[in-house]
């Protein structure tokens, strides 16, 4: 009696799934049908956007409230006759909701999106015109990679999408105080120095480098040492999904290998892969390790806590080479359908991010500043300094890269779980890239 | 038989004035109304119940990022789940988990229940009853954080076995990769322990007095009484246990999520934590569909004999 109950309920159920596959999840066919955009339909590419009233909507992340109110509150100081209303997302599913937000009836007219990535270019209004007539087209290339896509849907390279409002950037938390008393005289600049200086501190009983590797601090880290040898072009290519790009090179391995040397020589906290970033901060401040690999976004907190204490762009591999992590905070986009008569005072404000006064603004909330040029003014030998002071330089090197967390979705958890193995001495560092590029390649369904 | 007894107690109301012709269609129309009384809660559990599995079948077949065009692909799905190497070692770390979730509150809870049956008499039953159901109401995600704490490099753990010169013991436990899974059991332990004993404890209560008092005048001490008399009656909230605690190991999610996120590497993943990454981090929302209905086969599967097992006979 129970069994034939449950026999029936099982054929009943797997009757019913059978019929489910009859119909697909998600939009229904056509809904997912955007005006194909990417181009400047309805609208004559100006530099101008006249004296009439012009009322924009911006969307962005939350946690860009601050930034994205000064930036606004600056540029209608500009142009008295816009004004801009704020939508924001909460930051964690911002990205997510950007296609769906961009594909509604009544989108915004400026939008954070990644282009090619989360939103296809589709959904946007192609920047080219501006981009010649504002001279975009001479930033650096580190910084168009992120705003251009391709025919093909890939980016880095192609038309222009997006323009961002300031960047993050990484490199190396220095104690000062530290570097005295064992002698250094100054933050290295090469690698080779890098991995001396971190001998030095080893013999004196000192942390080299402390992390927080219970969420993969140290792919930090490794991408310093991976930009130098697989070189910018590559890491890009990777991230943006260029058809046939891989990591898993002999010039990567050695990169993997060089980070496996200094887990062997101790050069970590050995409680790496049980500490969290935050406390790995923590105990930085506090005066343990000579360095800390993280980004700006540590320097409020690190700069308000400890005084002996510097920024420097990641060492690179060859002297000068300077490479370095660097995205954009909030890459504002046009979306295909915004209100056409919008789309001219939208891309003014796209260009205004550029401005000097929307640079301070960047480096005054504490991010890289968008476009190039002298750094903005910054408290004399704050952190801060030093953070805009390598940026500066690595924007002159032209070495922003991309993150290669950013490659695919899924990418990160592969990634923390592979470089916690790697700490733990469970993956030979010749495994390491082959592992990430087959996990890549399965998700990209290549 | 009870309506003829009511009846017989209020002849001449309506319902009886309506005579035999009348019996089944009221039985039909009670039937009805019974049904009616149940439309609400079976609108919701069809809706945020059958609904949401129903989908994650449906989803299972299909190769979908959550937002696009959803492709089908038939059974392949499942055969991932079943095949790859790390989906299949996180089933394992939950029952693994097992250990720590059910086994051992199980039996401590049975010792220290039947202790505090003991101790009643002398007042102290209410504190240690109340200090072990503490952990019971604090939620999982956030006695995860407090243990992070507690088990980090410089916590309270490695300092009490510095203090008592076990030195050499002292870890970053969550980031070993021989410790961290026993580490993250431990605070389902902790969790579970509580919820075990204070039902323990009550069934107890619902065992007759006068057993236990025919035993001691028997002269029977802790042990026999609690194997002859404990024991026996308690199969039902034992059974109760056991399918509670079975269920959060095997579907655990907030205390691995909070803890270690499946880390260091993935020697604490479990299909919780997974199923999450695939459909949230991933977009891989077919795969984790697959997984989720297999983990619920999993657990019904598991579970399903253990109510045999402690059916009353």
């Amino acid at each position: 009696m129970r069994t034939t109950r449950i026999t029936r309920l099982g054929l009943g159920l797997i009757a019913g799934a059978l019929a489910l596959t009859a119909c697909a999840p998600g939009p229904s066919n056509g809904g997912d049908d955007a005006t194909t955009g990417g181009d400047t339909a309805g609208v004559e590419p100006s530099t101008e956007i006249g004296s009439d009233p012009i009322e924009l909507v911006l969307y962005d992340g939350a946690g860009l409230k601050t930034i994205d109110d000064q930036l606004i509150a600056a540029f209608i100081a500009k142009y008295p006759n816009v004004s801009i209303t704020t939508r924001f997302d909460p930051d964690n599913v911002q990205a997510q909701n950007a296609p769906r937000i961009l594909s509604a009836g009544d989108p915004p007219d400026i939008a954070r999106v990644t282009p090619g990535a989360t939103v296809s270019a589709d959904l946007l209004t192609n920047l080219d015109a501006w981009a010649e007539l504002y001279g975009w087209t001479d930033l650096p290339v580190g910084q168009l990679a992120n705003y251009t896509v391709n025919d093909e849907g890939v980016r880095g390279s192609g038309s222009q999408f997006s323009l961002a409002s300031g960047f993050v950037t990484t490199g190396l938390y220095v104690n000062t105080d530290k570097m005295a008393e064992l002698g250094i005289d100054a933050p290295p600049t090469t690698v080779e120095e890098w991995s001396e200086q971190m001998a030095t501190a080893k013999a004196a009983g000192e942390v080299p480098m402390i992390l927080g590797n219970a969420t993969g601090q140290a792919v930090f880290p490794l991408q310093y040492l991976l930009n130098g040898h697989l070189g910018q072009q590559a890491i890009n290519d990777w991230v943006f999904n260029v058809p046939g790009a891989t990591i898993a090179t002999p010039e990567g391995d050695e990169a993997v290998k060089t980070m496996a040397g200094w887990v062997e020589a101790g050069y970590f906290n050995d409680d790496a892969n049980g500490t969290e970033p935050p406390n790995a901060l923590a105990r930085f401040v506090a005066g343990e390790g000579l360095f800390f690999p993280s980004g700006n976004w540590d320097a409020k907190s690190i700069g308000d806590q400890m005084s002996g204490v510097t920024f420097v762009s990641p060492p690179a591999l060859n002297a000068g080479e300077l490479k370095a992590q660097s995205n954009p905070v909030s890459n504002f986009a046009i979306p295909a359908k915004a209100k056409a008569e919008n789309k001219n005072a939208a891309a003014a404000f796209l260009n205004f991010m550029l401005s000097d006064e929307a640079r301070q603004i960047a480096v005054d909330n504490g991010f890289a500043p968008s476009g190039s040029g002298t750094p903005p003014n910054t408290e004399a030998g704050s952190l801060n300094e030093a953070v805009q002071t390598a940026f500066a330089a690595l924007v002159e090197a032209d070495g922003q890269v991309q993150f290669m967390q950013d490659a695919t979705a899924g990418i990160k958890a592969t990634e923390d779980a592979a470089i916690q193995n790697l700490f733990g001495g469970r993956l030979a560092p010749e495994e390491f890239l082959p592992q990430v590029q087959a996990a890549y390649e399965e998700e990209l369904g290549r | 038989m009870t309506t003829t007894d009511l009846g017989a107690a209020t002849s001449g109301r309506a319902p009886r004035a309506r005579g035999r012709g009348g019996r089944g269609s009221s039985t039909e129309s009670g039937r009805l109304i019974g049904w009616l009384f149940l439309l609400p809660t079976l609108t919701f559990y069809g809706l945020f119940v059958i609904w949401p599995l129903i989908s994650t079948i449906q989803y299972s077949f299909f190769d979908w990022d959550g937002y696009g065009t959803a492709t089908p692909v038939g059974l392949s799905n499942y055969v991932r789940v079943l095949t790859d190497p790390q989906l299949i070692s996180s089933v394992g770390h939950s029952f693994f988990l097992m250990i720590f979730f059910t086994i051992i509150p199980v039996l401590l809870g049975l010792v220290i229940a039947a202790l505090i049956q003991e101790i009643r008499l002398k007042g102290l039953a209410t504190t240690s009853r109340t200090l072990l159901f503490l952990p019971q109401i604090i939620p999982g995600a956030a006695a995860a954080i407090a243990w992070v704490w507690m088990l980090s490099s410089t916590g309270a753990v490695n300092q009490f076995l510095s203090a008592i010169g076990l030195e050499s013991l002292t870890r970053a436990w969550l980031g070993d990769f021989t410790w961290a899974l026993p580490s993250v059991g431990l605070i389902g332990l902790w969790l579970s322990l509580g919820f075990c004993t204070i039902l323990l404890m009550s069934g107890i209560g619902k065992i007759d007095v006068s057993i236990y008092e025919a035993a001691q005048l028997d002269g029977a001490g802790f042990f026999q009484t609690f194997r002859a008399v404990t024991l026996p009656g308690l199969r039902q909230e034992i059974g109760v246990c056991v399918t509670m605690t079975m269920i959060a190991a095997l579907a655990s999610f907030d205390v691995v999520f909070m803890s270690t996120r499946g880390g260091p590497g993935t020697s604490t993943m479990v299909p919780g934590v997974q199923i999450y990454q695939l459909a949230f981090t991933e977009s891989r929302v077919g795969l984790a569909s697959a997984l989720a209905i297999v983990l619920t086969v999993l657990i019904v599967a598991v579970i399903g004999p253990m109510q045999r097992l402690f059916q009353e006979k």
